[in-house]
């Protein structure tokens, strides 16, 4: 009995240790801690793929064991869902320009903004889950302001003019709606995570009404406004401009990760955003008014949301529809997986965007049910992110006097 | 058995005493008694055999009524300690921090300061002794700007501070010593040099037309590490890894490399090694001697009592007396902290300097 007390205890003990050590890995450990991860979920999920192809009758099985039949095959599966995604690099006669890995691209490159907004909110010790709403926001307030500039301007002046002016708008409109749940928490205590999911709502809700009354295009039965004029969209470097990717905006997209690194580390106003992040009663005494934190960090979290939404709308779209995918939520899973650290989430947002974009060559070239491939990308997610989630846990366990220290709180290491 | 860790933090010097008679009492039934005390006194009155442990090792055991405070003093340190130091007296000048009739209402209305006055000048020590939970917190962040004081002013160098802002009074000259140092006083994830920006992080020349200088930022950090002693002498470990006495170190040492008008201490050598006590001692005097202003709280009375010019006396977050810390017995101090008012003279000095 008490043997057996002590080897629970121990076994504990072993796990909490590990935790606490992981809080110290560093950026390199925990790239590989991640590649570690992902094969263990190709693994799993190659154990998932058998057992339901050999439960699932088909026509055509790849292997027949006895009497049962294996209708899907694994292998095939995670090389669609990879390479499939890359556009076959393994394949001759690859071109990085090939239409898949432009998909993969231009999935990154809003998830990439959206993966930003909810680090930066991550690293003040905010839960924004309002990028979704805040991106909506942005993609109405950059597609209607673009429309009403868009007749006074043409030609290459009207793309240089009007994509910085979208883009803008975007972060204003994003800004100013991050900036609702911001004061909210500062000036009233209302807890940002109700807020930001009761205004992601409101935003879309509100979207629908203002596309249906006032602003939708006549001509379409769709919730949608009119389109915008091909200069007021951006403009496609190298790729095929029939695949709605822009280099340029990846490389704007860059730009951010770059700027949000630097107002980090690199300023006064990132450092009273990582202090109150990590310990609200120094930054406190620090002299940091943490109400107009809260108020910036958010406002400024929401902007870079609303960007991610005139991007969308200024390279996917082309105009403005209301269902817009849910590239708010998926950016909470990119910051997690990124450890809220800017330069991480390029590589998280490309994870997601290879999962997104291989998903479709997945259904495409196997009879894989599309609900089993989310399974997969969900396993796959779970299996990455759970080292972070970890690593947070560790952090609390290591200095159990934080208890108020909220746990997204965790910020990468100050390089 | 029973065994006690630090039990007398929050009691006055009568309740220790009655403490140490329920100690005697269940001796002499035969029970064992383990106490643990920082505090030398408490040590050599109440236990029969002292153990004296240092950095996690056993220094040595030896009967109480044969050891003297010196003796225990170095065996907790490893050297020789000067346990009294001479210090030349008090020579105040200007008034650097006044408070008038200072009220600081806690969450539930209550008032934990009630109406304090107390002014501290250039080259003395004012000293605030009083059992935790008396209001000294509060008094203390009604001063230092972390809270606004409800009625009465603070004024600093003649200026009204009362409602400023904590970044406005740090500009203005003034240092404060948090007492809680994981908490409040440091950052424990951030390395040292992220810690010695603490403060200064919009300040000049630490913060440069929006950006931080970073390699000024390690001077700084390692400049106080040197001058203080921290251990390790790494600017690069996280906070959280230096122990207490080291974490202690160079909060104050950031705290002092303001080059302040006003130092506001609280509890400084709380849960401190008893080198690094000594060592926090001598700064004070030095900043005494150097002419700033001081104002001192501290629940360990021997600390206020020998650090002090005057010392004031709160209960219920009333100043109960002002007196002088060389006149006063323990005794009467301790009447003073259960909110009593002695009948003897006890060498009252006038608030108001």
């Amino acid at each position: 009995m008490s043997a057996g007390d002590g080897d629970g205890g121990g076994r504990i003990d072993r796990l909490r240790d590990s935790m606490v050590a992981l809080t110290e890995a560093s950026a390199g450990e925990r790239f590989l801690i991640a590649f570690a991860a992902l094969a263990l979920s190709i693994l799993v999920g190659t154990g998932i793929i058998l057992v339901s192809g050999f439960i699932a009758t088909c026509r055509t099985p790849v292997l027949t064991l006895g009497g049962q039949t294996l209708c899907y095959d694994p292998v095939l599966v995670f090389d669609r869902l990879f390479l499939g995604a890359l556009g076959d690099p393994l394949s001759g006669g690859w071109s990085p320009l090939n239409p898949q890995f432009a998909v993969t691209l231009r999935e990154t490159t809003v998830l990439v903004f959206t993966g930003l907004s909810v680090a930066l909110a991550f690293r003040a010790g905010i839960f924004n889950i309002g990028t979704q709403g805040q991106l909506v926001v942005g993609a109405l307030a950059s597609a209607l302001a673009v429309l009403w500039v868009a007749p006074l301007l043409s030609g290459v002046v009207g793309t240089v003019v009007l994509i910085p002016f979208g883009l803008f708008v975007g972060a204003v409109g994003g800004g100013l709606y991050g900036a609702i749940p911001g004061a909210l928490k500062a000036y009233a205590d209302a807890n940002e995570v109700i807020t930001t999911i009761m205004l992601n709502f409101v935003a879309s809700l509100v979207a629908l009404y203002l596309i249906n009354a006032y602003f939708g295009d006549p001509d379409s039965a769709a919730n949608q406004t009119v389109p915008l004029p091909d200069y007021a969209t951006f403009p496609t470097v190298l790729f095929d401009p029939r695949l709605d990717f822009s280099l340029l905006a990846l490389l704007v997209a860059f730009v951010f990760v770059g700027g949000v690194y630097y107002l980090l580390e690199h300023t006064p106003f990132g450092y009273d955003i990582r202090t109150s992040g990590l310990q609200p009663e120094a930054a406190e005494y620090g002299g940091i008014d943490s109400a107009r934190t809260v108020v910036a960090s958010l406002t400024l979290s929401g902007a870079l949301g609303g960007i991610g939404g005139a991007v969308y709308v200024l390279m996917v779209l082309g105009n403005f529809q209301t269902g817009i995918p849910s590239y708010g939520f998926d950016g909470i899973t990119v910051s997690i997986l990124a450890g809220n650290h800017p330069i991480g989430a390029v590589f998280a947002a490309f994870l997601f965007g290879v999962l997104k974009s291989g998903s479709s060559v997945v259904d495409f070239a196997t009879d894989v049910p599309p609900q089993l491939v989310g399974v997969l990308r969900g396993l796959i997610i779970l299996f990455v992110a759970m080292p972070e989630f970890f690593r947070m846990a560790g952090r609390r366990l290591a200095s159990p006097g934080d208890g108020e220290t909220p746990a997204p709180a965790g910020g990468a290491d100050d390089d | 058995m029973l065994i006690l860790d630090e039990p007398t933090a929050v009691l006055t010097p009568q309740e220790v005493e009655d403490l140490f008679g329920v100690f005697e009492e269940l001796t002499e039934q035969g029970k064992t008694i383990v106490f643990i005390t920082h505090k030398l006194g408490e040590a050599m009155n109440s236990a029969d055999d002292i153990t004296v442990l240092r950095d996690g090792k056993n220094v040595g055991t030896v009967p109480a009524d044969e050891v003297t405070r010196n003796d225990l003093a170095e065996m907790m340190v490893g050297r020789e300690v000067l346990m009294d130091v001479d210090r030349p007296p008090a020579n105040p000048g200007d008034t650097v921090l006044s408070c008038e009739n200072v009220v600081v209402e806690d969450e539930r209305g209550v008032r934990a300061v009630d109406g304090v006055s107390l002014q501290v000048r250039e080259g003395e020590v004012f000293g605030i002794a009083g059992v935790d939970g008396n209001g000294q917190s509060e008094l203390v962040e009604a001063i230092t700007g972390l809270d606004a004081a409800d009625e009465g002013r603070v004024r600093f160098d003649g200026e009204d501070l009362t409602n400023a802002r904590r970044q406005e009074r740090t500009d203005a000259g003034m240092a404060y010593i948090p007492e809680d140092r994981q908490e409040r006083g440091l950052v424990m994830e951030f390395d040292l040099v992220g810690n010695g920006l603490l403060g200064s992080q919009h300040t000049r020349p630490y913060a440069n037309r929006g950006r931080i200088d970073w390699d000024r930022a390690r001077d700084h950090a390692e400049t106080i590490v040197d001058e203080y002693d921290v251990r390790p002498p790494n600017a690069d470990v996280e906070a959280e890894s230096l122990s207490g006495g080291n974490q202690q170190k160079f909060a104050v040492g950031r705290e002092l490399a303001r080059a302040p008008r006003l130092v506001v201490a609280s509890h400084p050598t709380r849960g401190v090694d008893i080198g690094s006590t000594e060592f926090i001692h001598d700064r004070v005097n030095d900043l005494r001697a150097k002419g700033k202003a001081i104002l001192l709280v501290s629940s360990k009375l021997d600390e206020v009592q020998s650090l002090s010019d005057r010392l004031g006396v709160i209960y219920e977050g009333e100043l109960m007396d002002v007196v002088d810390p060389d006149a006063v017995t323990e005794e009467q101090l301790g009447l003073l902290m259960a909110g009593q008012r002695p009948d003897i003279e006890v060498g009252g000095l006038e608030v108001s300097g």
